[in-house]
């Protein structure tokens, strides 16, 4: 960073004996020369036709899956309290849509706000690597300001998936600054860091913002990020990736009323913490600017869809635990007897907070390697209903709990790229049954096919919504890029 | 049901020791120490609040919140006209008192009132139970309480931050408490509100010296209130989130928390008893106040010694501070590095021989003679100048070209909790603030309810005082800033 302060005296300097660490200082960095700056260039200046084939693929699945789960998440109790708050302590302003609500508006950060707890209230939502859940923290963002923007100028298709894409972007090129954000997390909920700024990012995108506000939107953004792991599987953590949307979508609409934040914040200033708080090493890059073209990031790097409500980890588990069933019930319908079983081994990464033996609420078992395993070891998998009160609480789920060990082999690392799940089932007969997972079905390696991203879409949104309507999305958001108005997209969410 | 307590039969965890204090204090345990201090910190903070809805970030702030909505209920200080929600009313009140970097500060370091008052007072004008003075004073003091022990967690507290801006941590979790305390949660609700405003907290330092600086007591104030609310509506975080490295102790390199002791009834030792806040005499840093001292001192010793003094005849000015990056600023162009500038803030101090609210003027900082002055100014970190509020000194010295040398040295501040402001000045400084926008009525009516708080019956009526305008103000000020 040394190197980009020797640029251009400021021309108001006073030459007189000034002290040698004051002419330093005084150099102060334009923005084209900042990390920061870099950031506002690119959000500004970034066009539709630097998306690529694969991008415009990749993000729509995005879209869809995001919509289907946040209209499931919108049966939850987290986003019937949520939905209660905003409307006792809020005006009824009729602006923004709520997810599968067809009566209920909201102001659009509260939209931003309840749609984003809904996304993530089921732990439903897209995962990435490096770790955190994207899509989440924009879309409700992007969706609630299209909607607050008049009928005659709102966003395009094109200009939406845009944004969209943009908010995905800084997410993730904020994460590569630190080899911490590769692990599975300990401190901050990732999300709360980079969610806030993509947010911010999208949001100043659809504003048009030029460079200098859309890094005073980042900026911004920063003071409003960071929240601790603590707050995971607990009814809290859906608030992680509400608060991440509106809070962004906030940030950016201050910043287009003129408020000024540091115009450093990304960029590592000794002794004066940026964004770099949130992380123990930090090596900031300028993004190029776009004029030469720019490849995505989730052109290299696709995205992981889950395919039942749990916490990324436990998708392993659960798929080779799902082939140990499939041993033990053979080839016919057969049922899993729990006095067969003696005693149960995973070999799972080392990460507290998704070891939990004996869950007690529906946030824990899907943060639980251990429900989750046991789980599929009965039913021959997980779906939605493996959370519902009557399921956590059968007598021959906590019978196969209550054999459970753990062990952490060292070549099994807390890291979304490189964990394996392998389940162990010792019968009382003396077999050994064992089966691994290295990829499960939907990660970013074995990604879900369409049908099975469509069917999860659909039996999500048919939730809260009539098929018309589910079938009427699929199609929208198929031919987001070809749409001349995103009003297609936004008056088919309730 | 938690059954591993059931069987293990562990006491109280750390954060539910803070849910039950919160939940059980009551105003019997108010001395009088605590109840003058904090009465103290309540008219400083409106005065300083009153006085920031003339800024530009206020007005920004208050611009946004209007946007989106439409339903009003609590006072906006110093208007009339308006209100807004009681979430937006203390995020803009929240900024308003921290727009000027004028608000108290406490040791260890953060800006305890600002994050709190904005929030009850907004609370206050909504709540059917129509809480009376003295439970607002009772929240007050949770709030402060709790910011207080949570920075007792850790060592790097103490000193002058360098990663998150304290407020940001600890304000948030003390609006929380306070809302939480005057809602009249249960135990568990209220660990419960401190949970979901960990989950809010965090706000890079980078930010200070900018103009969203002020919005970090805004968001304090705000996201601490939101986070009670929720709790009230029954949403829960992580009973443990005090107790946890994953919980608060994210925001520090090391962290060390120990409970609160259990206080049903008795005597209870409020921290704001042994440590009393300081108030500032400059809307600017904390540290800026040890150096206008000694550079008035220097500036007078000078003009003394010498018959014919000038200005022109400095040749050198050396400032000896206490090392802390984001106060050290040669060259300030906007208000807000102004304040955060040890070399702006001596060079006004000489050459104006004050320093004011009015110093901080965009044509004050653009003075060529302020800028020839700034020129001459070196400064040095001696090794037994420690960057911690209670530690710390500066030095000033200035040097003639006819040779002629003063040094002064500050190292308690007039308003410093070691040499707390007078009565009689924290009034006055409260009445010029806050005259600035509310009429005489408005002014001694604010200044004659915080005197006699605890025997108020409707803690709301501060809030019509506040908006106690004398009209003309309010017209020019919109004038001016349109």
């Amino acid at each position: 960073m040394l190197s980009v302060l020797q640029k251009t005296i400021r021309p108001v300097q006073v030459a007189r004996g000034v002290h040698q660490s004051a002419v330093q200082v005084l150099k102060q960095p334009g923005p084209e020369d900042t990390v920061t700056g870099s950031f506002g260039r690119f959000i500004s200046e970034i066009q539709p036709q630097h998306l690529s084939p694969v991008v415009f693929q990749r993000s729509k699945r995005m879209v869809l899956d995001s919509i289907g789960v946040g209209l499931i998440g919108s049966t939850t109790d987290v986003f019937e309290l949520a939905l209660q708050h905003c409307q006792h302590m809020y005006a009824p302003d009729y602006i923004s849509s709520v997810y599968g609500r067809r009566d209920i508006r909201l102001s659009p950060t509260l939209a931003a706000f309840v749609n984003g707890v809904a996304t993530h209230s089921m732990d439903f939502d897209d995962t990435w690597h490096p770790a955190t859940h994207p899509s989440g923290a924009v879309l409700p963002a992007v969706l609630a300001l299209s909607d607050m923007m008049p009928a005659s100028c709102k966003p395009s298709g094109l200009d939406f998936l845009l944004a969209f894409n943009v908010g995905i972007e800084i997410q993730g090129r904020l994460m590569r600054f630190s080899n911490e954000a590769r692990n599975i997390p300990k401190r901050f909920h990732p999300p709360t860091v980079v969610g806030p700024m993509g947010s911010a990012a999208a949001c100043a995108r659809i504003l048009s913002l030029n460079p200098s506000q859309c890094s005073h939107a980042l900026a911004i953004a920063a003071s409003l990020a960071g929240a601790p792991m603590a707050n995971a599987a607990t009814q809290c953590k859906p608030l992680h990736i509400g608060n991440a949307s509106r809070l962004g979508l906030e940030a950016a609409l201050l910043a287009s009323r003129g408020l000024e934040a540091s115009h450093l914040v990304l960029d590592a200033v000794a002794g004066v913490a940026g964004f770099n708080a949130f992380y123990e090493d930090y090596v900031p890059q300028p993004l190029d600017s776009p004029h030469d073209g720019h490849a995505f990031l989730l052109e290299e790097q696709d995205m992981g869809f889950k395919r039942f409500p749990a916490h990324l980890g436990m998708h392993w588990v659960a798929d080779a635990a799902a082939s140990v069933h499939k041993l033990l019930v053979g080839v016919g319908p057969g049922k899993v007897f729990t006095d067969q079983v003696q005693d149960i081994l995973l070999r799972v990464p080392l990460s507290k907070y998704i070891n939990r033996p004996f869950p007690e609420s529906e946030h824990e078992a899907r943060h639980s390697f251990q429900f989750n395993a046991c789980s599929a070891l009965l039913d021959g998998e997980v779906t939605v209903q493996s959370f519902t009160p009557a399921a956590m609480s059968r007598p021959e789920l906590h019978a196969l709990l209550s054999r459970v060990r753990l062990e952490h082999p060292h070549d099994n690392p807390a890291n979304f790229n490189l964990m394996y799940g392998e389940v162990q089932v010792t019968l009382v007969g003396g077999d050994i049954l064992r089966r691994r997972c290295d990829t499960f079905y939907g990660h970013w390696r074995n990604p879900l096919t369409i049908e099975s991203l469509r069917k999860k879409f659909r039996s999500n949104a048919e939730v809260v919504l009539p098929s018309e309507k589910v079938e009427r999305l699929v199609e929208v958001v198929d031919k987001l890029d070809r749409l001349g108005d995103c009003k297609d997209l936004l008056s088919q969410l309730q | 049901m938690n059954w591993r307590r059931f069987i293990f039969q562990t006491p109280l965890g750390i954060t539910e020791s803070f849910g039950a204090a919160i939940h059980a204090l009551s105003a019997s345990q108010l001395t009088d120490g605590v109840i003058n201090r904090s009465k103290r910190m309540m008219l400083d903070t409106l005065g300083v609040g009153l006085l920031g809805t003339r800024t530009a970030v206020f007005n920004k702030a208050l611009k946004y919140s209007q946007l989106l909505t439409s339903e009003h209920r609590s006072s906006i200080w110093g208007r009339s006209e308006i209100s807004l929600p009681p979430y937006y009313a203390a995020f803009v009140n929240g900024i308003a008192v921290h727009s000027m970097d004028f608000d108290d500060t406490w040791h260890p370091a953060t800006h305890p009132s600002g994050a709190v008052l904005p929030a009850l007072l907004a609370l206050v004008e909504t709540l059917p139970s129509r809480p009376s003075g003295l439970d607002l004073l009772l929240a007050f003091n949770v709030g402060i309480e709790v910011q207080g022990r949570l920075m007792r967690f850790s060592r790097e507290a103490y000193n002058i931050p360098e990663r998150f801006h304290p407020p940001s941590v600890v304000g948030v979790m003390g609006s929380a408490a306070a809302s939480a305390k005057l809602l009249g949660l249960s135990p568990s609700q209220c660990s419960h509100a401190l949970a979901i405003a960990a989950s809010s907290a965090g706000a890079p330092l980078a930010n200070a010296a900018t103009q969203t600086k002020p919005l970090h007591i805004g968001n304090a104030a705000r996201r601490g209130l939101e986070a009670a609310l929720l709790a009230q509506m029954g949403l829960e975080g992580n009973p443990a989130i005090l107790d946890m490295d994953s919980g608060l102790g994210v925001y520090y390199n090391d962290y060390s928390p120990s409970a609160m002791p259990v206080c049903a009834s008795g005597d209870f030792r409020w921290i704001l008893e042994d440590q009393d806040v300081a108030f500032k005499r400059i809307p600017a840093h904390l540290a800026m106040h040890w150096l206008v001292d000694a550079a008035l001192e220097a500036r007078a010793e000078l003009q003394e010694t010498a018959w014919t003094f000038d200005l022109s005849q400095i040749q050198r000015v050396t400032l000896r501070v206490p090392p802390s990056k984001y106060i050290n600023c040669p060259l300030p162009t906007t208000e807000h590095q102004a304040r955060h500038s040890f070399q702006f803030n001596a060079c006004s101090a000489l050459l104006d021989n004050k320093v004011t609210v009015a110093s901080f003027d965009q044509a004050r900082i653009n003075r060529p003679a302020l800028k020839e002055l700034l020129s001459k100014v070196e400064m040095e970190t001696p090794a037994d100048n420690q960057p911690s509020f209670d530690k710390m000194y500066c030095e000033v010295q200035i040097e003639t070209a006819q040779g002629q040398s003063c040094t002064a040295r500050c190292n308690t501040f007039y308003g410093h909790w070691r040499k707390p402001l007078s009565q009689e000045d924290l009034v006055e400084k409260f009445s010029a603030n806050a005259s600035s926008v509310l009429c005489t009525e408005g002014v001694e009516g604010v200044i004659d309810v915080v005197e006699n708080i605890e025997k108020v019956t409707e803690g709301s009526v501060l809030g019509s005082y506040l908006r106690m305008t004398s009209n003309t103000h309010e017209q020019m000020y919109l004038t001016r800033i349109l």
